[in-house]
């Protein structure tokens, strides 16, 4: 489990204020009560190994998220090679319990975020079949695009030399909002009824973020999950120290089905265009510093890193320079004063090399960044 | 003053002091182990000449301090410290913070603050035990109440004169735990406000208190995912800037810790310049992230890793050429001229300029060469650059001779890259241009589709170039079929530069009137983008290739003049044309000098020049030459040529030239490959 999981009743009351804007009463706990025990029995006739405690959970989609072994099902599921498609049932229910507005089943379908996105995109250069998968981006998508009412999400970069909230300045002025350097962080949105290709990246980037917005709920597998699909998206751009050979399907059951060629075939990089690459990065800041305390999930998240770092010097992006190397240096900031047992190894080795060559590509040499001229 | 202090810790045996008097706390320590907290209550009472809940707070303090957590938290238990707290309260209003020369209250001052402490201390420590217990919410409960305490002792915020140390390193010690102990239980909007009360309420911290927490709410802000919301209402101050949204008051914080450590305020603190990094390239304001590296005085970085990490903020920026002018300065053989990455970003840099493009080849090769010993997954990208940074090389090339050299070179890097990387659609996408802009039609078609496969039809610019590359091989009918396709996998806002190719695709079939509608349905398209075009939409991919409106109009008046309907033609266009040709040059001439290179403007002039009498055929020659040199494959330049030889009565020349424009009618794309890039 992961360091933020907080305990069942915190969770929830933040669940319901936070993602409520299919307008159910916070009180009607028994409705969605109902609604969620309806949508657990319809799941069970889709995964029947449901353990029939999750029936009689007080709070069934809270159980069903935290559930490692239905989680680890579903995944390998969306996994299988003929998932996807638009009359799987696993997609149907998915798309379902995201559109019964119920927070609790939403957070559900965005725990699996990282596997329908990761299969998606990996799959969808293969001209296959996906309107499930589409169904549920989509799903996301008018989600975000009314609760957002189209507007885009913007950053004020702040100008020092006027006064802020945390601090005086020595030379006051009013502040007006001309003088700021205005960012757009994620443009306005249109309606989209299907996926065009051009907008592929676009639409998933939004479930994307999406996803982001409730990673504090979301559980550690989840994460590890991302991270993992992280790296197959990158391409595998670093080769040093592949400790797993198999990839994302490491946390999958892996029951059948995965034929060989079109494992190949999915474990191939995909184009990062900014919009994809920018909830990624973020998703990716929140597992390397955030979640430092939760080794399994610290981990992932240092590899996925290295791949995306890897990309990016592979597409010469330099905000993805920038934001991944970042994302490499806080990383070692952080594992030195922790020692971890075993970290610190590879760590050590990685610096001592990093002034005589950059062997390591993707080792940052803080060592020299920090020696003063 | 003297009974301010109250303990100091001895290697092995502590002492408890209060009211001037002091004490071994063997003895009560004793009773403590024994399990017997009232007899070592009352020993303290006896001892200090306290009242019950100081004794007892005193009391608990040394049971944490010895380790024992339970015990202290038992101690704790049996005061009621709500009590004590509502007892301080009057006597502390009825004497607000009086002004100096007045020894009497002052004493009386310090000695309710003393007391104030003593219950204060025993609040944190218990939320403290707590949180070694790891009663995580209660113990945020205990710290909330600690500083309620404050607030409610102190209405105006902490005296900073008057105030006891102690009482002040409880404050800040309470006020930096709290938003640490509503993170660790979970609960994220209290920790927000936590935070925010932190740094918003006078609690007079010492700066470094202040900056951990600064930090720490930042980082808290970056990275948990969880929307704080803007702040609220009450504490924003008119015309002060208030954040409203996590990035953004992140980012304030960052940049405030930075300012403070520029002003030398602060400790360096390596991780807020890597938070503010990550920030501001994820909301793509590096150049902003520019100002901020140029700002760190110099020392803490290494020169060279500075004008690396500019470089990439600038080239970030779209800035390329303060970009390059830093890197050339960390590529330099004196600094780091073996670094790869500046290496590779030199090169990319110089390939989109021919006039940059051989300086580029040399960083592209020593890229190349390192990337051999260093990394040799990067050797595909090195040559991928080496072949861009040729092919712009090979257009500003002097003779032909070393043109098509160049130009072989160019290809073969690029397919030297491909055998690396076979599957990077950017080098897939880039080798098609090659190609096409080559005239090797088959292969730039095969790597077109290859791009159009390996970008699942994504990246628009791969169905143009599809596109214009089959209208090249002069099959109109299946460019549309391509056109239709990508159409279909455009959103509405992004079709113009398609529906443009589609009506040029059909006036090519000789369908004209076809060709009308679609040009009235691209008229209509980028009126209404105009009028609805906000400046948050969703960036079109193609960026430059916006559809210009004027340049519809000019369509369709071309293609009504060549059906003869000239009425309709001079209601399009009422400012060009027909004998004004004064005016047109001038304009044209005004392209020219914005972008010296710029090949239609060229062959217009020189088209123009032609058409103005003798003397003017000179002029009108060179600048066709010109136009040729940079773009060797454009027909039209080849035609006005041969117009230009003829009428100065060179027929063997003119043929030659007609010869070339004809042949390249016959493999010539509907709109320049270029246009595609």
């Amino acid at each position: 489990m992961s360091d933020d999981t907080t305990t069942p009743e915190t969770t929830t009351a933040t669940a319901v204020s936070a993602v409520d804007a299919a307008g159910d009463d916070p009180p009607a706990t028994m409705d969605s009560l109902s609604k969620s025990q309806l949508a657990i029995q319809s799941l069970s006739s889709i995964l029947p190994s449901i353990p029939p405690t999750l029936f009689s959970s007080p709070n069934p989609p809270h159980s069903l998220l935290h559930d490692p072994d239905v989680s680890a099902e579903i995944s390998s599921l969306l996994r299988h090679h003929s998932s996807g498609t638009g009359d799987n049932n696993l997609c149907r229910w998915l798309y379902d319990a995201f559109q019964s507005g119920d927070p609790g089943l939403q957070l559900v379908v965005l725990r699996f975020i990282p596997v329908i996105t990761g299969t998606y995109l990996s799959r969808a250069t293969l001209r296959r079949p996906l309107a499930g998968f589409e169904a549920i981006l989509l799903a996301l998508y008018a989600h975000e695009t009314s609760s957002r009412a189209g507007q885009p999400v913007t950053v004020n970069v702040p100008d020092l030399s006027h006064p802020s909230l945390y601090h005086e300045s020595t030379t006051p002025g009013k502040y007006n909002a001309t003088s700021l350097n205005l960012a757009v962080v994620s443009p306005s949105l249109e309606p989209h009824g299907t996926v065009r290709s051009t907008r592929r990246a676009w639409i998933v980037g939004v479930a994307l973020e999406l996803y982001y917005n409730k990673i504090s709920e979301m559980p550690a597998s989840s994460k590890i999950e991302f991270c993992e699909f992280c790296g197959v998206w990158a391409g595998d751009h670093h080769d040093q120290d592949d400790d797993e050979p198999d990839g994302p399907s490491g946390l999958g059951v892996g029951n059948g089905g995965e034929s060989g060629p079109s494992q190949l075939g999915e474990r191939r990089s995909i184009p990062l265009p900014w919009e994809l690459l920018q909830p990624i990065l973020r998703i990716l800041g929140h597992c390397v510093v955030s979640c430092a305390r939760n080794k399994e999930v610290y981990d992932a998240a240092k590899a996925a890193c290295r791949s995306l770092h890897g990309r990016a010097m592979h597409d010469i992006n330099p905000k993805a320079i920038l934001a991944t190397e970042s994302l490499l240096r806080l990383r070692n900031m952080n594992s030195k004063p922790n020692d971890n047992a075993d970290d610190d190894n590879d760590n050590d080795n990685d610096n001592q090399q990093l002034d005589s060559s950059t062997d390591d590509h993707d080792e940052i040499s803080i060592s020299s960044a920090n020696t003063l001229d | 003053m003297d009974s301010g202090e109250y303990e100091q810790e001895d290697m092995d045996s502590r002492e408890v002091c209060a009211n001037g008097v002091c004490m071994k706390t063997t003895a009560v320590e004793a009773k403590l182990d024994e399990g017997n907290i009232q007899e070592a209550e009352s020993s303290l009472r006896e001892g200090l000449s306290l009242n019950f809940e100081e004794a007892r707070a005193l009391l608990g303090k040394l049971e944490y301090q010895r380790g024992n957590v339970e015990g202290a938290l038992r101690v704790f238990d049996g005061i009621d410290l709500q009590a004590a707290i509502q007892r301080l309260q009057p006597s502390l209003v009825e004497k607000p913070p009086s002004k100096k020369g007045r020894p009497r209250s002052e004493s009386q001052h310090a000695v309710s603050q003393h007391a104030a402490s003593l219950v204060l201390e025993a609040i944190y420590l218990k939320a403290k035990s707590l949180h070694k217990l790891g009663r995580l919410t209660e113990a945020a409960q205990e710290c909330k109440s600690v500083l309620d305490a404050v607030e409610k002792i102190f209405h105006q915020g902490i005296p900073d004169v008057e105030v006891d140390n102690k009482l002040q390193e409880i404050v800040s010690q309470s006020v930096e735990l709290l938003p640490e102990l509503c993170k660790q239980a979970g609960c994220h909007q209290e920790a927000i406000s936590a935070y925010r009360r932190a740094l918003l309420s006078h609690w007079n911290l010492e700066n470094d208190c202040c900056t951990r927490i600064q930090k720490a709410f930042a980082v808290f802000l970056l990275y948990s995912g969880v929307e704080a919301g803007p702040p609220s209402l009450g504490v924003q101050i008119d015309s002060s800037y208030a954040p409203k949204n996590n990035l953004e008051e992140a980012i304030l914080l960052l940049m405030i810790l930075m300012k403070k450590f520029c002003l030398g305020k602060t400790k360096w603190d390596p991780s807020v310049m890597e938070h503010l990094t990550f920030a501001l390239s994820v909301c793509n304001q590096t150049s902003v992230l520019a100002k901020q590296v140029e700002e760190i005085v110099p020392g803490v970085y290494h020169r060279v890793d500075r004008w690396n990490s500019l470089a990439l903020c600038y080239s970030g920026a779209g800035q390329h050429k303060a970009a390059l002018n830093l890197l050339r300065k960390s590529l330099h053989k004196h600094e780091r001229p073996d670094d790869l990455m500046a290496l590779l970003l030199a090169a990319k840099i110089c390939s989109e300029d021919s006039y940059l493009a051989a300086e580029g080849v040399g960083y592209a090769q020593r890229a190349i060469s390192i990337a051999q010993q260093q990394a040799e997954h990067l050797k595909g990208v090195g040559r991928h650059m080496l072949g861009l940074c040729l092919g712009k090389q090979a257009k500003v090339c002097s003779s032909d001779f070393e043109r098509s050299r160049i130009q072989s070179e160019a290809l073969k890097s690029l397919d030297g890259a491909i055998a690396l990387d076979s599957n990077s659609p950017d080098l897939i996408f880039d080798l098609a241009v090659q190609y096409a802009e080559h005239r090797n039609l088959n292969a730039a078609m095969r790597y077109a589709k290859q791009f159009i496969d390996e970008t699942g039809g994504s990246v628009l610019k791969g169905w143009r170039l599809l596109a214009l590359i089959l209208s090249a091989q002069q099959r109109f009918s299946e460019a549309e079929v391509v056109t239709d396709a990508a159409l279909d996998e455009t959103a509405k806002w992004d079709q113009g530069p398609l529906l443009r190719l589609k009506a040029k695709l059909k006036i090519s079939q000789s369908l004209p009137m076809d060709a009308i509608e679609t040009y009235r349905y691209l008229l209509a398209l980028v009126q209404a983008q105009r009028k609805s075009f906000g400046p948050f939409r969703v960036v079109p991919q193609i960026e430059d290739d916006k559809v210009n409106e004027i340049e519809v109009w000019h369509g369709l008046a071309n293609l009504y003049s060549s059906l003869s309907h000239w009425k309709d033609a001079e209601i399009c266009i009422m400012f060009e044309g027909r004998g004004e040709t004064q005016e047109a040059l001038g304009a044209y001439v005004g392209a020219l000098l914005v972008d010296p290179n710029y090949v239609p403007c060229k062959i217009l002039i020189g088209s123009l020049m032609s058409k103005m009498g003798s003397e003017a055929l000179p002029v009108a020659r060179g600048l066709l030459s010109d136009a040729l040199r940079v773009d060797p494959t454009n027909r039209k330049a080849w035609y006005y040529l041969g117009m230009v030889h003829k009428d100065d009565g060179r027929i063997a020349d003119a043929t030659d030239c007609f010869q070339a424009a004809s042949m390249l009618e016959e493999s010539d794309p509907i709109e320049s490959f270029s246009s595609v890039c």
